[in-house]
């Protein structure tokens, strides 16, 4: 028996060694695609200078300062609003609440393209607000995961005491709730604002010429001036930013897991009052009226129900700008599939190989603090000569794709695969189940909701990324963000229409597939 | 064979890049691919006779306005989207050439940056319509301009360059504050200043004053809805300034002699020929005949402003820096 139980640990190893080996693939090619283009970026072309100069030019200066307060704005609107209904949802449970928590977190799957259209059905001309909107859309749901599953597990009775005691309802959430919520809070906060200030795709769409993001001046200097230089400081500083955001935000916060499980414990069925009914309808009305507003749209032309916007579409009038929608729609399908298998396979392979923790929270922290744009200015200065003048390259964009997700597929994968108790691989190892079997039999089919939920986020990070593929994109790779970017850029109805049928199309689909899931 | 449930996994990994890889190398000798910019619009029919001289079609493919188009492409440099470049301008030109973008090129047309105006407009309010850059920022002219962001358009910059030859380095960005105190109106591209905001065109805005070509008058009478006979919109001709589109061969294309070919054909009379109505410009090769409505309509300035292109490229990132302080 002894020996056996031995020699099982042994061959456990055999399927872990087997995917350590494997796993220098997906390593490699993430150190080749990502790793090799940020770095070599940085020590060909940064210079000590250039990012003070960043900081002084007076056009730029204006762009540091937008930048900054409208993602402290968006991240303050966010929590204003996201609050009340993480508060509603974690402490009451009603009918519809899962729908409620599903529906807010649609948009944050979203193309954030297909988000800001949706604002721009509604708001018509680029404003301040339209972008702080579309922000709140798809940030909401950062608060209501994060800070929700932190507020479940609080007992009720505290804040019940405390009222008891003659506490107002302010004191009681002040100086019994906040502080119990402060660390998710904390984390949710940093989290909303790195996305906010690293905002690109939201600003191409609601921006107009003059409020550009940080994020969008890189682009901008890069593409459009040609000034490389200024673009690669510009990165390199926010970069900075974000990595200190990052830092203060998730300091002392433990790791994710146990908070996982807490949503389990519901808490008990309380009075539904009609502040509690505001609390949720208000927030839900703001995060879904884009998203629908892009659906109605569609249909109306001039006041009057028509479904041309639709046929424009796809009859060819858009191709007055070079836009194909089916091409665009074929090519972004066929990319999301090449993104999901890719990413999907390298992260169950890094996953199962069981590395430390420690690895593995450092290899996705980096690529997921560096920015899209940063990726793909990365990539276009750097794979431009040689053997690796590969930037006009279809290819190079599902690539990017999966360096994108890669971190965000393990980060699904990876607490999965440590999730399996051990003594269910021993058990099935003594009943003579070879090492590779128990993976099959035991690991697979228990990995099998998040190899499906890994694949699914990675499609749609395909679907929707913008800032990186903004930089390759040709006119025989258009994809579904790019496409609608390019239609609302030009002035007209019907490309404007069309725009907004490609978007309710997303919308659909996205809804669908989520609901599926 | 235990090995193989991985080795699966990676099998499929390196198939699905290997065959994403070899779909991208769709040449088709048949073809011959132009890249224009949008506002490419010329005769239907007009290459037949390219197609049936040499047996190669042509494929035109748009890549956005004139600045989109040479960023996105000096980008893949040397892995062209196309074989031959339509509609590089000589504020443009330079920065194609330092990128190396073309094996060859040739000027292919010209015309004129202008501010235009709307007749109607000044007429019934019984204002004069302005005639130098300096009435531009007076009072009687405040919120009737509308311009394009010289970062992102070809006339734009055009019209941001005409300002520095008229004014000089040291004063043509105390003209463009001035500007901008009187509400110049900023859009990003000639489409949405001309058939949006400005008053005289299709779009029927509220901007009497637009930054345009020189030969815009005459593409107003051609399109019009209702026969006319006289443009509804003229041109401030001491604002002009002069602009020379370029057509080249694109460096790294596999149809080098096809390309040099299609470059020969746009510099014949008949492509030249057909240029005026269709694009809206004037022919380089002096033995094309110019339609009437062209003649009689269209501006083309004996003493325009310029900057030479060596100028440009010197200056262009200090210039557009500036201008971004002032008017964004």
């Amino acid at each position: 028996m002894a020996r056996r139980l031995e020699s099982n640990r042994f061959v456990m190893n055999t399927v872990q060694r087997t995917m350590r080996r494997a796993q220098l693939l997906p390593l490699a090619a993430l150190a080749l695609f990502f790793g090799f283009p940020v770095i070599s970026m940085l020590v060909r072309f940064l210079r000590p200078q250039d990012i003070v100069d960043t900081i002084s030019t007076s056009s730029l200066t204006q762009v540091w300062w937008f930048t900054t307060w409208q993602a402290s704005a968006s991240t303050a609107l966010t929590v204003i609003i996201g609050l009340p209904l993480t508060w509603t949802i974690a402490r009451y449970s009603f009918k519809g609440s899962k729908t409620i928590i599903g529906l807010v977190t649609v948009p944050f799957f979203m193309p954030a393209v297909v988000v800001a259209t949706g604002v721009a059905s509604i708001v018509d001309s680029p404003s301040v607000a339209g972008i702080l909107w579309a922000h709140v859309v798809f940030n909401v749901a950062v608060v209501v995961r994060i800070v929700g599953a932190r507020w479940a597990l609080m007992d009720p009775a505290l804040e019940d005491t405390a009222a008891d005691l003659g506490a107002t309802t302010w004191r009681t959430f002040r100086y019994i709730s906040l502080p119990y919520i402060a660390d998710s809070l904390r984390q949710a906060t940093a989290i909303v604002f790195m996305f906010c200030f690293s905002s690109f795709g939201v600003i191409a769409i609601l921006g107009g010429i003059s409020r550009r993001t940080i994020e969008a001046e890189v682009f901008i200097q890069a593409v459009r001036l040609g000034d490389t230089k200024t673009a690669i400081a510009l990165s390199a500083l926010q970069a900075i930013v974000i990595f200190a955001v990052y830092t203060i935000g998730t300091c002392g916060t433990q790791n994710n897991d146990e908070l996982t499980l807490a949503t389990q414990q519901r808490t008990t069925p309380r009075r539904f009052r009609i502040a509690t009914a505001i609390a949720v309808i208000i927030p839900t009305a703001i995060v879904l009226a884009p998203l629908v507003g892009a659906i109605i749209r569609s249909f109306i032309i001039d006041n009057a129900p028509s479904l041309n916007a639709y046929r424009w579409l796809f009859n060819g009038t858009t191709e007055s700008i070079g836009i194909n929608a089916t091409q665009t729609i074929t090519t972004s399908t066929i990319f999301a599939t090449i993104t999901a298998l890719i990413t999907t396979a390298s992260a169950l392979v890094i996953a199962a190989a069981r590395n430390k923790r420690q690895f593995i929270n450092t290899a996705t922290a980096v690529p997921l603090m560096t920015s899209a744009v940063t990726l793909g200015l990365g990539i276009i200065v750097t794979f431009n000569d040689g053997i690796i003048n590969w930037r006009g390259e279809r290819w190079l964009i599902p690539i990017m794709h999966c360096v994108i997700a890669l971190p965000l597929a393990l980060r699904t994968l990876d607490p999965a695969v440590r999730a399996i108790p051990e003594e269910m691989r021993q058990a099935a190892a003594s009943l003579g189940a070879s090492p590779w079997r128990v993976w099959c039999r035991i690991d697979i089919p228990l990995l099998t909701p998040a190899i499906k939920r890994a694949a699914g986020l990675s499609a749609a990070i395909s679907l929707g990324e913008f800032g990186a593929t903004s930089f390759l994109t040709r006119s025989d790779s258009t994809t579904i963000p790019i496409a609608i970017q390019q239609l609302l850029g030009h002035p007209g109805d019907t490309l404007t229409h069309s725009a907004f049928a490609l978007a309710a199309l997303c919308v659909v689909t996205f809804t669908l597939a989520l609901r599926a899931a | 064979m235990k090995k193989s449930k991985p080795l699966i996994a990676l099998i499929t990994a390196l198939t699905a890049l290997t065959a994403c890889a070899s779909s991208s190398n769709t040449t088709n000798p048949q073809e011959v691919v132009l890249v224009a910019y949008d506002a490419f619009t010329p005769q239907e029919g007009i290459f037949d006779d390219f197609t049936t001289d040499t047996g190669v079609a042509v494929k035109v493919v748009t890549a956005g306005d004139t600045g989109t188009m040479v960023s996105k492409a000096i980008l893949t440099a040397g892995k062209p989207e196309g074989d031959v470049m339509w509609g590089i301008d000589n504020t443009f030109l330079s920065r194609a050439q330092k990128a190396d973008l073309l094996t060859s090129y040739e000027p292919v047309d010209e015309g004129d940056i202008c501010v235009n105006y709307d007749k109607n407009w000044f007429t019934q309010r019984n204002i004069p319509v302005p005639q130098t850059f300096e009435d531009l920022t007076k009072p009687a002219y405040k919120n009737l301009l509308v311009v394009q962001d010289p970062t992102t358009s070809s006339p734009g910059l055009g019209f941001m360059l005409a300002t520095i030859a008229h004014f000089g380095d040291e004063e043509w960005q105390n003209y463009w504050k001035q500007l901008t105190a009187n509400n110049v109106k900023i859009v990003s591209d000639w489409t949405t200043a001309y058939t949006v905001e400005f008053s005289g065109s299709s779009g029927k805005g509220k901007y009497p004053l637009v930054v345009s070509y020189g030969s815009s008058p005459p593409a107003e009478v051609v399109y019009s809805a209702t026969p006319i006979t006289k443009p509804p919109t003229g041109v401030m001709e001491s604002t002009c300034f002069r602009q020379t589109e370029y057509v080249g061969v694109l460096r790294g294309t596999k149809n080098e002699k096809i390309a040099s070919q299609l470059v020969e054909y746009f510099l014949d009379k008949k492509f030249q020929e057909s240029m005026p109505l269709t694009l809206f410009v004037f022919p380089i090769n002096k033995d094309a005949q110019l339609p009437d409505v062209f003649t009689k309509f269209a501006v083309q300035p004996n003493n325009p402003l310029t900057i030479g292109p060596d100028s440009i490229e010197k200056n262009r990132d200090t210039w557009l820096d500036a201008w971004r302080a002032i008017a964004l």
